[in-house]
C-alpha cells in the first residue's frame, strides 16, 4: 500500500535529520579543538536512491550485504582561508544555519506524520 | 546503537563540559593577574593554558570532546621596579605575572560564544526529543 510507504519515507527523513543533528553537534562541540575538520552527512536524496534491494537470508549462514548507512560522515570541503591557525574548519555561523534547517524540516516532517495520522483515524472512524 | 539526538545531547553537553573548564581557568588566569611571590625574587603565578581534543567515545559511538591538558605557559614574566613589594630582588624588580588581561578577554569571549552555541544545539536536540514524543498525543 503506497501510504504506508509514505510513513516509511517520513520516518527516514526523521533518522536522517537526527543524523545530521549529531554531526553538527561534534562540529559544535569541537569548534574549538586544534586540527579537527568539520564533517556532514551526505544528502537525504542520497539516501533515497541507495538501492533497498536486499537478499534474502533463508539460513544462518547466508550474509547480508551491508547497509549503506544512513549517518556516513564525510569531511567538509572548506575554502582554505576559512581554516584557522590550529587547523580546525568548523564554522560557527554556517553550523548556526544548518541547525536551523533542521530544526524547520523535522517540525515540518512531524507535522506531516501527523496530518497523516489523523488521515488514517478519520478512515477508520 | 543509541538514539541519534540523545548522542546529539551528550556531545553538546561534552562541549559545554570543556568550555566551562575553559572559562575556570580564564577567570584563574585573571584572578592571579597580580600574584607575584612572596619570598625576593620568587616565581609569581604563571598563566595556566588549556587545549582540547576530539575523542571517540565508544559507548556513544560519536566524537566527543574534552579537555586534553591543562599545560603552564612558558612565556617570560614581566619585570616591574616595585622595591617594597615583599618579593623585589635586590634590584627593587618583581617578577609580574606573564597573564595579558586582553588575551583572557578574548579568550572568554571565544570560550561565551562556544558555550552558547552548544547550549543552543543542545536546546534543539531536546525539542526534537519532545517533538516526537508528541507526536503520540491527541491522535
Amino acid at each position: 500500500m503506497s501510504s504506508v510507504y509514505l510513513f516509511e519515507i517520513g520516518s527516514q527523513k526523521a533518522q536522517w535529520l537526527s543524523a545530521r543533528q549529531t554531526a553538527i553537534a561534534a562540529n559544535v562541540a569541537n569548534a574549538n579543538t586544534p586540527g579537527y575538520h568539520a564533517v556532514d552527512i551526505q544528502p537525504f536524496s542520497a539516501v533515497l536512491d541507495s538501492s533497498p534491494i536486499e537478499l534474502a537470508t533463508t539460513n544462518p549462514a547466508h550474509l547480508s550485504l551491508p547497509q549503506s548507512e544512513t549517518g556516513a560522515l564525510r569531511e567538509v570541503e572548506v575554502d582554505p582561508a576559512e581554516q584557522t591557525l590550529s587547523g580546525n574548519t568548523v564554522n560557527l555561523e554556517q553550523q548556526m544555519i544548518n541547525l536551523g534547517d533542521v530544526n524547520r524540516d523535522y517540525t515540518m516532517g512531524s507535522n506531516i506524520q501527523r496530518a497523516f495520522h489523523q488521515l488514517l483515524l478519520s478512515a477508520l472512524k | 546503537m543509541q538514539d541519534s539526538l540523545q548522542t546529539a545531547l551528550r556531545i553538546a553537553a561534552s562541549g559545554l563540559q570543556a568550555q566551562s573548564t575553559r572559562l575556570r581557568i580564564v577567570s584563574q588566569n585573571i584572578a592571579n593577574a597580580q600574584s607575584t611571590g612572596s619570598a625576593p625574587g620568587s616565581e609569581p603565578y604563571a598563566r595556566q593554558t588549556v587545549s582540547f581534543e576530539s575523542e571517540m567515545d565508544r559507548t556513544l559511538g560519536a566524537n566527543v570532546v574534552a579537555v586534553k591538558s591543562i599545560g603552564v605557559d612558558s612565556s617570560p614574566f614581566k619585570l616591574e621596579r616595585d622595591p617594597g613589594n615583599p618579593a623585589a630582588d635586590e634590584g627593587g624588580m618583581v617578577k609580574m605575572p606573564n597573564v595579558d588581561v586582553l588575551t583572557e578577554l578574548a579568550d572568554m569571549r571565544e570560550a561565551n560564544r562556544s558555550y552558547e552555541a552548544n547550549l543552543q544545539v543542545a536546546k534543539q536536540s531536546a525539542e526534537m526529543l519532545s517533538t516526537t514524543i508528541s507526536l503520540m498525543k491527541d491522535a
